[in-house]
């Protein structure tokens, strides 16, 4: 479903230009749970950002079905976002003036769904996420880790199809990170979402189905999961880290 | 959750996070509701004719209020929006367009202003009455507390309130269609840096700015109003060179300096300080420019009024006063008119003498400047026994044998207590005899002398040439303008049947020279206050969301120092002091500038009029305390939140 065609990024002026991304090119096939792994400043969130249509490439294409994202009008752009994307940050991006319920309806509600319809769609999501209960809470009245599943509703309820997460255990304990893992892996599983997760943590990274390592904005190396468990797989992945380099400790 | 709802619930947060900017545009809502009043009010406007282009120069001063009011509704909406980018950000994440947010904005923006408009047209109405209050007690007409509503006050505010927030969010519109989702998610607020980084400029500028704000303040209190300009150019240049070389030198002061970074608090002050003035220099400025504006144009408005109440103080202390220059007027036609249509208690037609010797004068030198007495004028003692009475003056001792009197103004008091020179009047000789110092109408061509008149023994002003006819009238009740008029017509064609008809003629009525003050200080004082009230607000406004912003900042720093042991007092202390630095910056070089531009001012009318209560430093202490009670409520403000939020939190 999507295509990533040698793309470049440049941060900086003429003098002093950082390339963030440097010639990155992979695929992600419909229902994948695919983790970008690499050392903190290798050029992980820059990707997903231009994935997202946050940021912009310098060079390259990126394709949604066919489509190049660069093209596409405000309006478009708009409606991409809206039916296709959703997005899950590491500090949440709540509002907090809205509750649980109206942070996961709004973007719906907005564009002119009718108010039973959104009322369901929500219900149903929450349902799924386990937040049923915190539906009428305000963000700052809930855990760290339900704010996380609020997001992860909000990212999929009108439908979208793929996921981009960037760090989203970051700011969670472990138990809660674990948790919110187990429900990205099931909406993965059950509602076919497609996944695309950064990380730079390997335990995290176990849970997909396929890890792309990133260093200096280059893609390293690819580990396929395959039928293996998710243990084997973890170690597979932090000895993959180990050749990266130096520094394990920071990766870890 | 509808485009409506999500406004207004982001409304009622804002007009919260924002409180003073709230409570401001509630304030210019009942302060351009109130000036918008009087000036359509039916009943201010009949009190004299004078008062007919009152309402259109409300209505110019209102286009002034709302480009000021509108500079800070854009300033602020402009700042809310980059406060709240991440929360934009979002919305466009969510598949929101710049379209549809900025929509959502301009909805919630709306509501703020629509409740600010109704709480302020009420504020208003209250306001109103108070200032009806005012005129009244100025024309001396009796006020009566009545529950009006003025439906064309209301409409010109609620037009203006349309234009100050299309000028805002038009602007903020094109801001939020331009934006980027990166740089709203990724928004790390950026310190506009300094802009002046090298020391040698830096020092080069801060010297410059001192040497032009002194040279633009010269140039700013000649006489000229040609040279004016230059000097309020070179006032601003220099306070734009004050503050961006001051904020980024600070740093480099204490970089220099390390004992001196770590002595007490000076640190935690500084730095605090230095950070946000930065970002700020240049804003601080025009800030700065704003706090003169509004002092120069309070204290001109106070100056302006201090000379008219001054100079017709000497003029109003008769009911009716009649003088006609030149030795033969007839005082008949006048007086018949008066005895057929003015109802008078007490009256006197009185000659006013000249001694032809010029001693007195002589003696005052060069504060006196002659004007139409080209020698020193006398009264003869019973005309001014009779004065005092017709001016409800108490009566005084008639003068010893040989002495005289003199009536003067009390600035020429002092040097008249110093003559102790006899006088020749006729044949008889007087020495000095006691000063009288009420008013006596005494600064006119054809009045009781010009500054200072002698009282002689009545047979000592037999034969002395005359110099004008004068009458003076105590009446039963205020004389009317249409008496006025008909009184001084009678007057001026006396004067024209004279030898000489380019004589002087004077003729004063109490009641109508009250009026006229009046009307001049409503036209002229009242759009001046309004503009410099208009102004302070916003300046200050704009200065305290700065500061209430950096609530978060203070409030991780405090938290830190709490942990490390200081003291709660002690922190109070530092915030305080920060607080006072901050808030006093702006408005040390608007004190200076304005401070004395309005002394200077004060003294340019002619001497006496300046006196007592409209001295100029009563002047200048009056426009300061105005404007540095309204200062001092928003700075109360702002520590009593910011404390609360800081120091509450740092337990
Ligand atoms: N806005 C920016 N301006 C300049 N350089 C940037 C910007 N954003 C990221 N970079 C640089 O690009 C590189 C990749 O950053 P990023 O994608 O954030 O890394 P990661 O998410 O893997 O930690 C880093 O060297 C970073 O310093
Ligand atoms: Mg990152």
């Amino acid at each position: 479903m999507l295509q990533v065609q040698n793309i470049e990024k440049y941060y900086g002026s003429k003098n002093n230009v950082t390339k963030a991304l440097n010639r990155v090119s992979f695929d992600v096939a419909d229902g994948e749970f695919l983790v970008i792994m690499g050392a903190s400043g290798s050029g992980k969130t820059t990707l997903l950002n231009c994935i997202s249509t946050i940021d912009t490439v310098s060079a390259g294409k990126i394709l949604m079905d066919g489509e190049d994202v660069a093209g596409l009008s405000e309006d478009a752009l708009a409606k991409f976002r809206r039916e296709r994307l959703g997005f899950v940050f590491q500090d949440f991006n709540l509002l907090d003036t809205l509750t649980v319920e109206e942070n996961i309806g709004l973007a719906l509600s907005l564009n002119h769904a009718d108010a039973q319809t959104v009322q369901n769609r929500v219900r149903e999501v929450a349902e799924k996420l386990g937040i049923t209960e915190i539906l009428s809470k305000f963000p700052y009245q809930v855990s760290g880790g339900q704010k996380q599943r609020t997001a992860c509703a909000r990212a999929i309820v009108a439908g979208q199809s793929l996921l981009l997460a960037d760090e989203p255990t970051g700011a969670l304990d472990s138990k809660a990170s674990k948790n919110l893992l187990e429900i990205i892996s099931t909406m993965n599983r059950d509602m076919r979402t497609t996944i695309l997760m950064v990380t730079h943590d390997a335990y995290s990274a176990s849970y997909a189905g396929r890890v792309l390592f990133l260093k200096d904005g280059r893609v390293f190396n690819e580990l396929l999961r395959g039928d293996r468990g998710r243990s084997v797989f973890y170690h597979e992945i932090l000895d993959v880290l180990a050749a990266l380099g130096g520094d394990v400790s920071d990766v870890l | 959750m509808t485009y409506f709802k999500l406004s207004m619930r982001n409304a009622g947060r804002q007009a919260r996070d924002y409180l003073v900017y709230f409570v401001t545009m509630v304030l210019a809502a009942a302060l351009i509701f109130a000036f918008n009043a009087l000036a359509v009010s039916g009943e201010v406007l009949a009190l004299t004719e004078i008062l007919e282009n009152f309402s259109l120069i409300i209505v110019l001063a209102s286009v002034a209020v709302v480009c000021v009011f509108g500079w800070l509704a854009a300033y602020s909406t402009r700042f809310m929006l980059s406060r709240r980018s991440r929360e934009l950000g979002i919305y466009l994440l969510s598949g929101l367009t710049g379209r549809q947010v900025a929509r959502l904005f301009f909805l919630e923006n709306l509501a703020v202003g629509a409740v600010a408009l109704v709480l302020g047209a009420g504020l208003g109405g209250l306001l109103y009455q108070v200032m009806r209050a005012i005129v009244m007690a100025m024309f001396a007409q009796p006020y009566r507390f009545a529950l009006e509503f003025s439906l064309a006050a209301l409409g010109r505010t609620a037009l203006c309130f349309a234009l100050i927030y299309l000028f805002a969010l038009g602007r903020s519109r094109r801001h939020i269609r331009r934006m980027k989702i990166y740089d709203l998610i990724y928004f790390e607020r950026q310190n506009e840096g300094a802009i002046l980084q090298k020391g040698k400029t830096r020092r080069l500028v801060f010297g410059m700015s001192l040497v032009l704000g002194a040279v633009g303040t010269c140039l700013l209190m000649r006489k000229s109003l040609y040279i004016a300009p230059a000097g309020a150019f070179c006032a601003i240049l220099a306070l734009f060179g004050f503050f961006l070389s001051f904020a980024s030198g600070v740093p480099a002061f204490f970089e220099r300096r390390p004992a001196r970074k770590y002595r007490g608090q000076t640190l935690l002050v500084f730095r605090g300080l230095t950070a946000k003035l930065a970002s700020m220099g240049v804003l601080m400025a025009v800030l700065s420019i704003v706090f003169t504006a509004t002092l120069i144009s309070e204290g001109s408005s106070s100056v302006l009024y201090g000379i008219m109440k001054g100079r017709t103080a000497e003029a109003t202390c008769f009911d009716l006063y009649i003088g006609i220059e030149g030795e033969t007027p007839d005082p008949g036609p006048y007086l018949t008119y008066i005895g057929k249509n003015i109802p008078v208690e007490q009256e006197r037609p009185y000659p006013v003498y000249l001694t032809g010797k010029t001693q007195v004068q002589d003696h005052l030198g060069k504060m006196y400047y002659n004007y139409s007495c080209d020698s020193d004028p006398v009264l003869c003692w019973s005309d001014y026994a009779a004065l005092r009475a017709i001016a409800g003056y108490p009566a005084v001792e008639p003068p010893g044998p040989g002495q005289f009197p003199i009536h003067s103004m009390t600035y020429l008091e002092e040097a008249l207590r110093d003559y102790q020179g006899t006088i020749l009047v006729g044949e008889t000789a007087l020495t000095p005899g006691g000063i009288y110092t009420e008013h006596l109408s005494q600064s006119y061509g054809t009045a009781n002398g010009r500054g200072y008149i002698l009282v002689v023994p009545d047979q000592a002003a037999e034969g002395l040439p005359v110099h004008h006819i004068a009458y003076a009238a105590k009446t039963a009740r205020p004389v009317t303008t249409a008496q006025y008029e008909a009184v001084a017509d009678l007057a001026r064609a006396e004067r024209d049947r004279q030898e000489d008809p380019s004589g002087y003629v004077f003729v004063l009525s109490k009641a109508y020279e009250e009026t006229e003050v009046a009307a001049q200080a409503v036209v002229g004082c009242f759009p001046l206050y309004y503009l410099a009230l208009a102004l302070m607000m916003t300046a200050v406004t704009i200065l305290t969301i700065r500061q209430l912003s950096e609530t978060e900042h203070y409030r991780s720093q405090f938290a830190l120092l709490r942990k490390l042991g200081m003291d709660r007092r002690e922190m109070a202390r530092t915030l305080g002091r920060q607080f006072a630095l901050y808030y006093t910056l702006p408005t040390v070089p608007a004190v200076l500038i304005a401070g004395s531009f309005i002394v200077h001012l004060a003294m340019m009318p002619e001497p006496g009029v300046m006196v007592g209560w409209n001295s100029p430093a009563v002047i200048v202490m009056i426009s300061l305390g105005a404007f540095f009670l309204i200062y001092a409520i928003y700075i109360l403000l702002a520590y009593i939140s910011l404390k609360r939020n800081v120091l509450a939190s740092a337990r």
